[in-house]
Formats: structure tokens, C-alpha cells, sequence
């Protein structure tokens, strides 16, 4: 069966350049908004485990997440959970931000950010968010890394004039 | 003029601000409003009325009414009366033809009269009808409230922020403020909102000013708080939004210096204001008598007080010069007065909560419309249920008095007992029909105190009671909110690709293809579309949309979905494919490469891609077949290299075999290409030989620097949208949704090789069946024009004669054939080889040749080479 290899940006020559679809974007912005895209990031599908070694699990469905591990260790990850499951390299297909602030995330989105992780619009884009204390990290598709960026920057700048 | 400091003002007089109005410096305290400020320095006149450009002058100081609408630094329609100073704010009065004193347009009241009845629009300027445009243009410029300024942009920042609250409540006077102590005592997360100035409150968030405009849903309530917009979530609302004031109806009762009791008692109180030299009060209730009290205490001749209660007067007329109140008359007894105090009662301010449902019904004893049957999840409290509301007048409804002179029920959209009466002579006799016809209570007040005045006098012309007569239906806003505010930042979410930023240092002018942005081109689409031809050129495709489907039922879940035979394809092949609605129309297209047995690659439009996702998952989720399907559409990026030196440059780029033998047209392949994990698509959408590369969007910008790198010696030349339209279209291949619509099938776009209707079964084949046996309509076809004119996209295809028959889905000026070209559909009959049809160009007709074989290489030689 096919390894998909050409979705995995983890399986690059060292020569290659990779480029994160925030790094432009976040030139200049404030240290409480950062860039988590060199992330590896694998959605499986299937029933899933209480945990994974090597990885934090995000619950999506009962039966989709998406596990979240060192972008260096994405490939062996991939293959330990094909095994039982149904494995897809999705980490070029998510770019990841870090914001800090409730008040950020209250201007972008109306998830219950007391009830995450969840899955949810943040201004019109459909994003994972999760929460680590006052840290918020929301995944979504990377095409949208310019926008999205653009709109965090813009709602810190409203909270900070 | 200011009393002395009072306790319980709202001013900082140790703060001085200044704004301007016609220019001239007005001096504030912090603390001020607008109005407040103005009225101290003497302003009495403060807006023109709507239609009759009468002076108004302040009317309740709560920002309730109209009376007070000015222009503050360039925001149109402020209730100065309720917003707060702020220094070099740029103050103007709108609505007039001059000044506020001076105002020409006065005479529509002094003569306008005869031709501004109730419902003139529908009745004057309406004859000769050839100078519609020319009252048309007057009544816009005379019309309206307020000018934006056009040019100006955004003027204003409006966030939009979304909170949660265990308990909300609406209003915070004393039993809001009561309700929300009494939630926060109990441990809940308690948030206040009102619409004026409230203090804090221990244990309770308090917003401030803050203006719910409605109850939706999910307890959903937006509260407008200025520049930020509170979306807020609640568990339970509380709404204790009290009472408004309401004013007595009676000629003159809209002249400058009628106001009503909250109105004087809020610039004596909280801004320290002498309101007049001499006032007289005409009451119903006890705020009339408070009122007066207040007057006294501020050093003002209290002239009369007169209790409708204890004695009912027969006329009531206020008289005036130049719209500005000089003296009252009560029942033939003229007194002097620069001040009138009108309190006709309290309503309860129940529109919040007849939005969300509630019953409202009316209380004949103490005069008052009281919500009832408030859903769950929702409270009343306090006045707004009626609570401590006494009977306003002894009878249920008090008659306006009689007099000469206008007199007003709606101040804000200058309709007078008159006008309703006249409506009702007409026939609009329910309360309904009354406010579309006159627009009472249609202004900017919506109702607040014009409602019920309108509700009584129906009552009163019909005979019936204000029961019967009922309510208008309750609509949100709650109040007048800017469009601004409910908009919120411009967010419009645009997809780039991770190769955007290099178009852009290329020279791109960049386009919108749906949400995606795109180069239109590098500065010359002829040229570009040239160089292909000539040499090499790419084009990044990373917007098309593309999917993984995998599993053992992989191969059958696409022979049912698509028209076309995938089953039989073998690892490392592509087919082209056209997805078909369960209608059988043409939905979209893309390719379709076998990875393995049980894994295929899908590509689609770039605009089709989400719809297709949500096709396939509806399908897999009702055929329960073993397939996961998997949108790798961002995941990827994707560029195409196409023309005879395409292979020259994918040389230096990868170690795989290239040959023709080794790498066929329509074949796939892994490979790396510049260090890259790649999966080459031997396909072309231009005509001329073409690798098409998939491989992981964060090394875009590296693999497309590699490629110009690698062509530089060959004049390789980026490309963009346009370039590519013409190159596609002289191998007239379709474009999903320009060439084709919602009726368009496989047959008759002229691809029946795609639909295999031999296969048992697959999405809308019983469709194409149909088309098969009644035969063939509309054709597309490709034409080229005689005479070398390019007719617009759009344009359409004519019979001898004058009939149109058909339309031009695409055109172009092809350079390297030197022909225009395009694609066409046609009556069958016309769809020959040959024939010729008649299209509309620049108000002519100009004549086009059917082609249906490709006008560039019809073989596919240099594809296949």
C-alpha cells in the first residue's frame, strides 16, 4: 500500500527549505501571539486509545483525533499508529498559533473557552482550539495562516491601544 | 446656566473640556453629555423635526427620543443627550437648509401642508411622470437624518467581543441592581448591562453604558456598549429595563422647551443645570409632582402644577414664537412659561421581552401594557412587570386636548392626531395598518413614546379599548445601533497559498477565485500564455482541491459516485473525471490517480473543493462502504510545469526517469523533486507536455524557486489565471461553472465518453438515460469568429434574424493561433463542424464557425510527447 510519502514534510532532504505559512505573518507581532506550526501532527481515525506515547492526543469525534507530537518524530509516530488505526500525516495541512490572553480569544471566537478543547469557527475559520492555563493553541488549515494571523494581531492591537 | 455643585452630580468640576459646534468652542465639564453642555451654554433649539423641519428642542435626556440628533466627529444620528463629552469632538447639527435657528426648509411646515398629507408619497409628485427623477432627487436631498460621508471609510474601530454569563440582567436601576446582588450572593457569575451611567456593583460585572438590542436563541443577547459589541451567551436573563416616561398629546405639545419630567430632573441633578426661569407641570402621576419639586428647589417660578388626576383639563394648547414655547394656555387661562413639563404616565419598557415572546397585555385600571407569560430562562423584575406602577390617570385612556395647532403623536416622524385620524378614514383601522401607513412609531424613538399615545387615540376613534387595539409586534433592535458596530472588524477569510508571498515579489496582480487569492497574471497574460507554447512556463495550482480516499471499497465508492470507470485503473494511472449530481448534472471535475488497490488521489476545482468533501462524506455516511476519506487540500501545494522544454528543466530537478516510456501521459509517480517528497502527475490542462507536482505546502516557496532556477536557461516564465484561460480554451477544455451550470450534463457538453452507462449504477445515471432517449438539445461547442472581434463572456448566439438561440460561456484572443476563439452553446442543429451562428458584438452581429474538435494541437501531440 502506498506511504503517501508526499504528504509528509518530515520526509524532506535536510536541504529543503521549509517555511512556515505564519512566518511572514507573524513578523512583528506581539510575544503573547507565536507560531506552534513545527508541529507533527497526525489524525487518526478508528477506536481510539486513552492516550499516545509520544504524542498528546486531541479527542475530535468518538472516533477522529488528532495527535499532536515533535514534528521530528511525526514519521515513526505515523507508522507505530498505522498499525491499528487509520493514520494520515496532516502536518502540513495544519498551521498552529499560540495566543495568551482570554480576552484575545474572546474577540475571535465563541467557543466556551472553559469547555476546551473543541472544535469551532474562529472568525469564519474552522479551527481546533485547546487551552493550556491562560494559553490558548488553535490549529487550523494553513491557508488561512495569513488571515488568521492578521486577525489575532488586529484584536490584541483593539485591547491594547 | 449652572447651579452651584450639588452631591450626586455626574461632574468632574475640576475637568474642563472643550468640542465644537458651527465651529465655535463649547466649554463641558467631565461628566457632561453633549446635550448637557450645550444646554448650559444656552442652546435651546437642537435638531429640525423630519418632515416639518420644526425646532425641537430637549425632550427626555435619556436618549429615548430624536430631538437631540446631531453629527459627532463625522457619526451621524448621536443622541447628544446621552453622550458623553470628549475633548475636540467636532458637534453639527444635521437635517437643516442653514442653521438650526434659521432653517429654510421650515416652510414645508408653514406651506407644505395641503402636500404633505399622511401617505403623500403615495399620492403627490407623482404626475406629470416625467419629472419623477427631478422630485425624486429633492426628496433624497431633503429626506433622511443625517449624511455619511462616502469617501470617508472607516471612520470608527468596532470590535465585536463574544461573553458568557451565568446571569444577566437588563437594566440597572434599583431592582436590577437588586437582582444581580441577589445572584451574586448565591455564588453566580452575574453581569449587569444598562444603558446610561450606573455605579459599580460589588461581586457583579457591570457594563456601562450598555444597550441590549434584542433576545435571540441559546440566550444570545448583543449588547451595544459603543465601540465594542458584547455578544453575549446567558443561562438566565434578567430583564429590569423599567419604565419610560410618556408625553401628553396636545397642539404644540413638540415645541422647544415641552419636556418631559426625567428630562428636567436629570439637568438639574446630574449635570446642574437651571432649566428655565418659569415652568409650569401638567401631570398625571407623581413624577409631574417630583419634577416640580425639583424645579422649585433649583430656583425656578414654578407657575403651576396642574394634576390631571384631580382635574381634568378640556384644552391644553402650548403656544410659542419661532417654535420655541412662550406661554401654556389650560382650559382658556393663558400662563407664561420658557419651560413646560408633560407627564403622561409610565410604560413598561417591555420590548425585550415581547421580542422573546411574552404576552403583552393591557391593564385597564392602572392604564399600563404588562408583559405576561415570559418564557423560561427568562425574569421580569421590577417595573417593567408592572411592579409598583400606580394608576396613572382615574379614566384608562386621557383624552389629548382639544385646541388649534399641530399636535403631535410621534414626534420622531412628525405625525399628528390628524394624520391618524385621517388613516383611519381611509381604512387603516388597526394599529398595524396605522404605523406602515402613517409611520408612527417607525422613527427613531421605534415606538418608545409614540406607542401607546397612538394606541390610545385608535381606542378613542374606534371606539374600543386599548385591549382590542393591542400592540405593534416588537421587532429587534431594542434601539437604533450603527451598522459598524453589528459588522465588527472586516474579517473576509482569504486562503493563500504558501507560494503567495513569491508571486507577489514576482510581480503578480493577484485576484479572487472564490476565497482563494490568486495571480491573475505577471504583468502580460499574452505573453505568458506565449512562453508555454514556445518554451516553459509554471503555474501554481495549490488551490485545487484534492483528497485521499482509501480503503477496500475505494475503487467501488467512486464507480458510484462518478459517471466515469475507475475500477479498472491500474496503480500510478489517472483518469480525468466529471462529477455528476444525484440530477445527473455536471457538479464538478478534476483528476482522479490510482495509488494502489485500495488508495486513490482525487483533485477538484479549486472553488468545488468543500462541496465535493461534503458530497463524498454524504455518500459514504448513507452507502456505510469502507472508505475514509481524508481533505488533503492545504496539506499540499501544487505546481505545474507545461511546454516542450518541460522535461529539460524537471531533469535537474529529479532522478526519475522522464522519458516518454517512463513516465507516459496520465501516468503518477513518487519521486523527490529538489529534496522534496513529491507525487508527479503527468497531466496537462494547456496542451503542451506538463508535470504536475504534488508535494507538502511548506517547501512551496523551495520547489518553485527550484524550478525557476532550474529554467532559467530555457526563459521560464511564471503564469498565472489569465494566461492559463486562454491556453485551456484552445484545448477547449472545460471551466465547471463558466462553461457549464446547473443544467448542463456530460452528453451535452460534449463529453460522452466520460458517462459509462453500461455500469450498473452510479449518481444520476437514470438522469443521463433520460437525456440519452429524448436526445440531445443544447450542445457546447467551440467557435471561432470570422472577422477576429472577441465577443464578451456572456454575449449571445443569434438565429438569422433575430432570435437568440444560445450564449458564448467563453472567449478569448488566442496569440499563438491569432484567432479569437471561445466555447458556445447551441441548438443541436447547429452543432456541426462548420456551420455558423451570429453572436452579439458591440450592438452588432458578427458571424462564428462551430468548431468541436480542439483549436490548438486537436491530436494531443504535444501532450503526449
Amino acid at each position: 500500500m502506498s506511504d503517501l510519502a508526499f504528504l509528509s514534510p518530515g520526509r524532506a532532504s535536510a536541504e529543503a527549505m521549509w517555511r512556515s505559512p505564519l512566518e511572514r505573518a507573524l513578523q512583528g507581532a506581539p510575544p503573547a501571539v507565536s507560531d506552534l506550526s513545527l508541529t507533527g501532527k497526525v489524525e487518526i481515525r478508528g477506536k481510539l486509545p486513552k492516550s499516545v506515547k509520544g504524542g498528546e492526543l486531541v479527542r475530535i469525534t468518538p472516533n477522529r483525533g488528532l495527535v499532536l507530537c515533535d514534528f521530528t518524530k511525526t514519521v515513526e509516530l505515523l507508522e507505530k499508529l498505522s498499525k491499528d488505526l487509520f493514520a494520515i500525516d496532516v502536518s502540513a495541512s495544519l498551521a498552529g498559533l499560540s495566543v495568551r490572553g482570554e480576552a484575545v480569544m474572546r474577540r475571535i471566537t465563541d467557543l466556551d473557552l472553559d469547555a476546551l478543547p473543541a472544535a469551532g469557527a474562529v472568525s469564519h475559520v474552522q479551527a481546533i482550539v485547546t487551552r493550556d492555563g491562560d494559553s490558548f493553541a488553535l490549529w487550523f488549515a494553513q491557508e488561512y495562516s495569513d488571515y488568521l494571523a492578521e486577525v489575532v494581531i488586529d484584536a490584541h492591537k483593539g485591547l491594547h491601544r | 446656566m449652572r447651579l452651584p455643585a450639588r452631591p450626586g452630580e455626574r461632574l468632574d468640576r475640576n475637568r474642563e473640556v472643550t468640542f465644537s459646534l458651527y465651529g465655535k468652542p463649547v466649554r463641558a465639564f467631565e461628566g457632561d453629555t453633549f446635550g448637557s453642555a450645550l444646554y448650559a451654554s444656552g442652546q435651546r433649539i437642537f435638531s429640525r423635526s423630519f418632515k416639518y423641519h420644526r425646532p425641537r428642542g430637549l425632550l427626555c435626556c435619556s436618549g429615548s427620543c430624536a430631538n437631540c440628533m446631531m453629527t459627532v466627529d463625522g457619526v451621524p444620528n448621536v443622541r447628544i443627550c446621552a453622550e458623553p463629552v470628549r475633548e475636540g469632538a467636532v458637534v453639527r447639527p444635521q437635517n437643516v437648509w442653514g442653521s438650526l435657528e434659521h432653517d429654510v426648509l421650515v416652510a414645508t411646515d408653514k406651506l407644505a401642508g395641503p402636500f404633505t398629507p399622511v401617505g403623500f408619497y403615495y399620492r403627490t409628485m407623482i404626475r406629470p411622470r416625467w419629472a419623477w427623477p427631478l422630485y425624486e432627487k429633492f426628496l433624497r436631498n431633503v429626506a433622511g437624518l443625517g449624511k455619511l460621508d462616502k469617501q470617508a471609510g472607516r471612520a470608527n474601530r468596532y470590535d465585536i467581543e463574544h461573553r458568557r454569563a451565568e446571569v444577566l440582567v437588563v437594566g440597572g436601576g434599583r431592582a436590577g441592581r437588586e437582582a444581580a446582588r441577589k445572584h451574586a450572593a448565591a455564588g453566580r457569575q452575574v453581569v449587569l448591562v444598562d444603558e446610561g451611567f450606573v455605579d459599580p456593583l460589588e461581586g457583579v460585572d457591570v457594563i456601562s453604558p450598555g444597550r441590549a438590542l434584542g433576545i435571540w436563541e441559546g440566550g444570545l443577547v448583543p449588547v451595544d456598549a459603543g465601540r465594542v459589541l458584547y455578544r453575549f451567551r446567558a443561562g438566565k436573563i434578567v430583564v429590569a429595563t423599567g419604565t419610560i416616561e410618556q408625553p401628553l398629546v396636545f397642539p404644540g405639545n413638540d415645541l422647544v422647551g415641552v419636556m418631559l419630567p426625567d428630562g428636567v430632573r436629570r439637568l438639574i441633578e446630574d449635570w446642574g443645570i437651571k432649566p428655565a426661569e418659569q415652568a409650569v407641570v401638567v401631570t398625571v402621576d407623581e413624577a409631574g409632582r417630583e419634577a416640580a419639586a425639583a424645579l422649585e428647589e433649583a430656583g425656578v417660578q414654578l407657575n403651576g402644577v396642574y394634576d390631571l388626576r384631580r382635574e381634568r383639563a378640556r384644552e391644553i394648547v402650548a403656544r410659542g414664537r419661532g417654535g420655541v414655547l412662550r406661554s401654556v394656555e389650560i382650559d382658556g387661562r393663558k400662563i407664561s412659561c420658557d419651560l413646560l413639563v408633560m407627564s403622561g404616565g409610565r410604560q413598561p419598557a417591555y420590548s425585550l421581552l415581547a421580542q422573546v415572546g411574552a404576552r403583552i397585555e393591557y391593564d385597564p385600571e392602572r392604564g399600563v401594557f404588562i408583559p405576561t407569560d415570559i418564557p423560561d430562562g427568562i425574569e421580569a423584575v421590577g417595573s417593567v412587570a408592572g411592579e409598583g406602577l400606580d394608576g396613572a390617570v382615574p379614566a384608562a385612556s386621557y383624552n389629548g386636548a382639544s385646541g388649534k395647532g399641530k399636535c403631535f403623536v410621534c414626534v420622531c416622524e412628525d405625525v399628528t392626531d390628524k394624520d391618524l385620524k385621517r388613516a383611519i378614514g381611509e381604512g387603516f383601522d388597526s394599529i398595524e395598518l396605522a404605523k406602515r401607513y402613517t409611520t408612527v412609531t417607525m422613527g427613531p424613538c421605534q415606538g418608545r413614546l409614540c406607542h401607546v399615545p397612538s394606541i390610545r387615540l385608535y381606542a378613542r376613534e374606534n371606539e374600543k379599548d386599548e385591549a382590542t387595539i393591542g400592540t405593534t409586534t416588537a421587532r429587534p433592535p431594542w434601539a437604533p445601533v450603527t451598522l459598524g458596530l453589528l459588522a465588527g472588524r472586516p474579517h473576509e477569510p482569504a486562503q493563500r497559498t504558501s507560494i503567495h508571498h513569491r508571486h507577489k515579489e514576482l510581480g503578480a496582480r493577484m485576484m479572487w477565485t472564490g476565497t482563494w487569492r490568486r495571480p491573475h497574471s505577471y504583468g502580460d497574460p499574452e505573453g505568458e500564455a506565449k512562453s508555454v507554447h514556445d518554451s516553459v512556463g509554471v503555474i501554481d495550482v495549490s488551490t485545487l482541491g484534492k483528497m485521499i480516499v482509501r480503503g477496500s471499497d475505494a475503487a467501488e465508492f467512486l464507480e458510484r459516485l462518478y459517471p466515469n470507470r475507475f475500477g479498472d485503473m491500474k496503480p500510478m494511472r489517472i483518469r480525468y473525471g466529471v462529477l455528476n449530481s444525484d440530477a445527473g448534472r455536471i457538479m464538478d471535475d478534476g483528476t482522479i490517480a490510482r495509488l494502489d488497490d485500495e488508495t486513490f488521489y482525487v483533485t477538484t476545482t479549486s472553488t468545488g473543493a468543500g462541496a465535493v468533501l461534503e458530497w463524498f462524506e454524504w455518500w459514504n455516511a448513507v452507502w456505510g462502504m469502507d472508505v475514509e476519506i481524508v481533505n488533503v487540500t492545504g496539506a499540499l501545494a501544487a505546481v505545474n510545469v507545461a511546454g516542450p522544454r518541460a522535461r529539460a528543466v524537471m531533469r535537474s530537478l529529479t532522478g526519475i526517469d522522464l522519458s516518454n516510456e517512463g513516465l507516459s501521459y496520465l501516468d503518477a509517480r513518487d519521486a523527490q523533486v529538489a529534496g522534496v517528497p513529491s507525487l508527479i502527475l503527468r497531466i496537462g490542462f494547456v496542451g503542451e507536455l506538463g508535470y504536475e507536482l504534488h508535494f507538502p505546502s511548506p517547501y512551496g516557496e523551495h520547489v518553485w524557486n527550484a524550478i525557476l532556477q532550474a529554467g532559467e536557461d530555457f526563459g521560464i516564465r511564471p503564469f498565472g489565471l489569465e494566461p492559463q484561460r486562454i491556453l485551456r480554451l484552445e484545448k477547449m477544455h472545460i471551466l465547471i461553472g463558466q462553461d457549464t451550470d446547473s443544467e448542463s450534463n456530460v452528453l451535452e457538453a460534449n463529453m460522452p465518453w466520460i458517462a459509462k452507462l453500461d455500469k450498473d449504477d452510479f449518481v444520476g445515471k437514470w438522469s443521463l438515460e433520460h437525456v440519452q432517449e429524448r436526445g440531445l438539445q443544447d450542445l457546447l461547442v467551440g467557435f471561432e469568429m470570422e472577422d477576429g472581434k472577441v465577443p464578451l463572456e456572456g454575449a449571445q448566439v443569434v438565429l438569422e434574424g433575430t432570435r437568440p438561440i444560445g450564449r458564448i460561456t467563453s472567449s478569448r484572443w488566442s496569440p499563438e493561433l491569432r484567432k479569437a476563439i471561445g466555447m458556445a452553446w447551441v441548438p443541436a442543429e447547429v452543432a456541426e463542424e462548420g456551420k455558423s451562428f451570429l453572436v452579439t458584438v458591440d450592438g452588432g452581429f458578427e458571424r462564428a464557425t462551430v468548431r468541436l474538435r480542439p483549436f490548438f494541437d486537436p491530436e494531443g501531440e504535444r501532450l503526449r510527447s
